[in-house]
């Protein structure tokens, strides 16, 4: 079953003579529990893709369906509520809040919904992620690579059905990076999440389920390429 | 460009909407300034005219050193010590934020070596460029205004006011208002000049990023919606931030306070008070019951006399309580219906007081109130063997002298009841009420009737009425502008804070923040402001109007009491919560108009 359907979509910046085609007529779906690589050069419009597919901005032309839901038919109240539960982020700077814990931070989007978290699942992911230690640190008191730990435990801890990583180890060193790529893998698998993720990493790209590539806004779907 | 300086005005084309506040910021202090001073220097020049139809000419700066001048200035230059340091808040903030959101720009400066002192230079260059034309619109605003107020009190009030000149250019308002101008630029950008003259080169690289907080600064434990746990701690963050926008508001409230103490002042030394608004009276001259009823009767058929009333008096009667068979000295006074629907439209009935028991020759008396021999409604006192009972009290003595002291309780009957009383039916008073268009030949006449033998007074010339409410209209203007600094210093701080933190703001709501999580959020924030204000204001401001009322009133008029200022307070704390309220929803509204994603890559 597919658990997301992009039809026909685009988005331009600008426009007449400074009109930019960021995305150009996008097409493609992605399975439950694929783990789905997009490759591309700098400037692509990879990232205009995830931001679309995550409901940050609004396309110029066509569609997007999240478990057979048009994100973009919904108001802005309710897109934000769906995105809240439907939706994981994890950024390539990080953007936790640094005023809040590394446990406060995972646990913002149920506060949000004004939900009582499940402290059995937080205590699990914390110890998967190796975070147990550090739940009660700002965010200053935390290394790159835990801090994007943190990003990605924020990401999974509302059971989302997709999570979207925008270059996550764009800001590590090397050891992060391999780290973080390994344990977005694992949990992706571990806890049956959908994962599109863009990268510049060959190696993961390659092992990745699905690989779609983005070349002047035009998105070439290279199907299920296989572990 | 021959100078780095000359990226000032390139700056000031780029920035102008980012500086909009700043700018206006810089108008209204010079516009108050300038209108304060100016209004001085008009109320001077009609005091100047008033004294030289009395004395003959006077030296003006004689005039500016006699006892009305000094208070006038005096008066001014607090104010606009005031304005100074409001102006210096606001400004100061806007300043701060402006160069918070260009630390990259300023990071960039330093690392292609220009020094930290050309940096501080820069920044306040930038500031005093922005006075170039704001100091001019302050200072045609606030000689605007005064020429406009200056003309509603000549032409609409009158009275006093008539010699008030009405298009006068005043020069100390003018310098005074470009002095004060640009004095608070200079104080208001000295902080922020030396926080960019701070900025890292490295910035040039790691751009507008806000540093993280220091290690301790964590939330704590959760109380309620994360969403107000995290505004609390936005507004926690900065105790300079705190400190000063706590004190815009406590400052608002304290002077709030402070002037109703004055208003109560005006209000005892010029009382608007029906009971004591006759056009003409005439009296006896011992205070005698001698003036005749015929007379009161004929006044009352001529052309240009709305009502007459009289009074009667007899003062020094011995009196008994009837329970305690305490005696008393009290003085009787007899009122007619006019003067006892001036005692209900002056608001002086106390509680539980019931007029209509004091029609006709009734038993019943209204009592002033005492502090040696306090009466109680339903009371019983035996006047000259007669029964009389107390059917209301009133909140205060219309007939008291300043210092009290030897005043006597009077007691108010009825025209009937001092007759039956006493036996008297001529009058110790007849006031009389004119229309506005009785001729001065009328006038002449009653006043030639009446004659050597009871003495003529008119007081048309001596309504204070349309000072009276200038004044009040003054006071509440002014407090009104005062207000309204500190709400726009709110405003401006808080979209100061939510502009410095805008991408924090893009991934919360990636994440799933709703507008109706940022307005709490960001409510939560101008509420901690307001609350630590109103706190600090209302304690003491308290403090200063029960210290400021007896200094004023309580020690100079002994038949007043200490007013507890409940209808300021009920009305500082509604405006509190509209300009908390006021301060979130507008940068909501910049939210909901700016995507997600625009928010995250804001710069």
């Amino acid at each position: 079953m597919n658990i997301l359907e992009v039809t026909h979509l685009s988005k331009t910046y600008g426009a007449g003579d400074a009109a930019v085609a960021a995305l150009k007529d996008a097409s493609f779906s992605v399975a439950k529990g694929e783990f789905v690589a997009i490759v591309g050069a700098s400037g692509s419009g990879k990232s205009t893709l995830l931001h679309l597919i995550g409901g940050l901005e609004t396309p110029t032309a066509g569609r997007v369906q999240i478990e057979g839901q048009d994100i973009f038919a919904m108001k802005e109240r309710r897109l934000t509520i769906f995105r809240r539960r439907h939706i994981g982020f994890v950024f390539q700077s990080f953007n936790l809040v640094p005023e809040l814990t590394a446990e406060q931070n995972i646990l913002f989007p149920v506060l949000l919904d004004h939900q009582k978290p499940d402290r059995a699942y937080l205590a699990e992911l914390l110890e998967f992620l190796g975070l147990s230690e550090r739940r009660n640190h700002l965010p200053s008191q935390l290394s790159g690579g835990q801090q994007q730990r943190v990003a990605i435990a924020r990401a999974l801890f509302s059971r989302p059905t997709l999570i979207l990583a925008d270059e996550p180890t764009g800001n590590l060193d090397s050891a992060n990076s391999a780290e973080v790529l390994t344990l977005l893998k694992q949990t992706a698998r571990i806890y049956e999440q959908t994962v599109l993720m863009i990268t510049h990493n060959q190696s993961i790209a390659q092992s990745a389920d699905h690989l779609l590539q983005v070349s002047d806004g035009v998105v070439s779907d290279f199907g299920r390429v296989g572990r | 460009m021959n100078s780095y300086l000359g990226i000032i005005p390139i700056s000031a084309r780029v920035h102008r909407r980012q500086n909009r506040m700043t700018i206006l910021c810089i108008i209204f202090s010079v516009f108050m300034v300038t209108f304060i001073f100016s209004m001085a220097e008009m109320g001077a020049r009609m005091e100047d005219a008033h004294l030289s139809a009395k004395h003959g000419s006077l030296d003006y700066l004689a005039l500016l050193s006699s006892a009305t001048g000094q208070t006038l200035l005096l008066s001014a230059a607090m104010l606009c010590l005031f304005i100074l340091a409001a102006g210096v808040l606001m400004i100061a903030g806007s300043l701060g934020a402006s160069v918070a959101q260009r630390r990259e720009f300023f990071g960039l400066m330093r690392c292609i070596g220009m020094s930290k002192r050309q940096v501080s230079h820069l920044v306040t260059l930038e500031a005093l460029h922005w006075c170039k034309w704001a100091v001019p619109t302050g200072v045609v605003l606030g000689t605007v205004a005064c020429w406009g107020f200056c003309a509603v009190l000549h032409y609409l009030v009158q009275e006093e006011f008539a010699a008030m000149p009405v298009f006068g250019i005043s020069i100390i308002g003018i310098a005074s208002g470009i002095i004060v101008g640009l004095a608070t630029v200079l104080i208001a950008a000295h902080a922020p000049a030396r926080a960019a003259a701070k900025t890292s080169p490295l910035a040039a690289v790691s751009g507008n990023d806000v540093p993280l907080p220091r290690a301790g600064k964590k939330l704590g434990r959760l109380h309620g919606h994360i969403e107000t746990n995290l505004g609390r701690g936005h507004a926690r963050a900065s105790k300079k931030n705190l400190f000063m926008m706590a004190s815009a508001f406590s400052l608002t409230i304290i002077l709030v306070l402070i002037f109703a103490v004055i208003i109560d002042w005006v209000n005892v030394v010029m009382p608007q008070s029906a009971i004591a608004s006759a056009d003409l009276t005439i009296s006896s001259e011992d205070a005698t019951n001698t003036v005749p009823a015929s007379l009161k009767n004929s006044l009352s058929s001529l052309a240009g006399i709305e009502s007459v009333a009289g009074r009667r008096s007899a003062p020094n009667q011995t009196a008994e309580m009837v329970t305690t068979g305490a005696s008393m000295t009290v003085d009787l006074i007899s009122f007619e219906e006019t003067d006892f629907a001036a005692l209900e439209k002056d608001h002086l009935l106390g509680r539980d007081s019931d007029l209509s028991k004091l029609s006709g020759d009734s038993h019943y008396v209204l009592a002033t109130p005492s502090k040696t021999s306090p009466l109680a409604i339903g009371d019983h006192i035996t006047v000259d063997g007669k029964d009389l009972e107390v059917a209301g009290i009133l909140k205060s003595d219309p007939f008291a002298s300043e210092d009290g002291a030897t005043d006597n309780l009077t007691l108010i009957t009825s025209d009937e009841t001092f007759v039956s009383l006493t036996g008297e039916r001529d009058y110790a008073l007849v006031c009389l009420q004119t229309s506005k268009d009785i001729s001065e030949a009328t006038i002449g006449a009653i006043e030639s009737h009446v004659g050597e033998q009871f003495i003529f007074e008119d007081r048309r010339g001596q309504s204070t009425a349309g000072t009276y409410i200038m004044f009040r209209f003054f006071v509440y203007s002014f407090l009104a502008v005062i207000a309204l600094v500190a709400v726009f210093n709110i405003i401006n701080s808080i979209s100061m804070s939510v502009s410095a933190r805008m991408r924090e703001y893009g991934m919360m709501r990636a994440v799933g923040m709703d507008m109706h999580g940022f307005f709490r959020m960001i409510l939560a924030e101008a509420w901690t402001y307001a609350a630590w204000g109103g706190a600090i204001g209302i304690l003491l401001g308290l403090v200063i109007h029960k210290g400021l009322y007896a200094l004023l009133i309580t020690s100079h008029f002994a038949y007043a009491s200490y007013v507890f200022p409940l209808a300021y307070l009920l009305v500082i704390v509604l405006y509190l919560a509209a300009a908390v309220l006021i301060a979130a929803w507008l940068p909501v509204k910049r939210l909901r108009s700016v995507s997600a994603m625009e928010t995250i890559r804001w710069e």
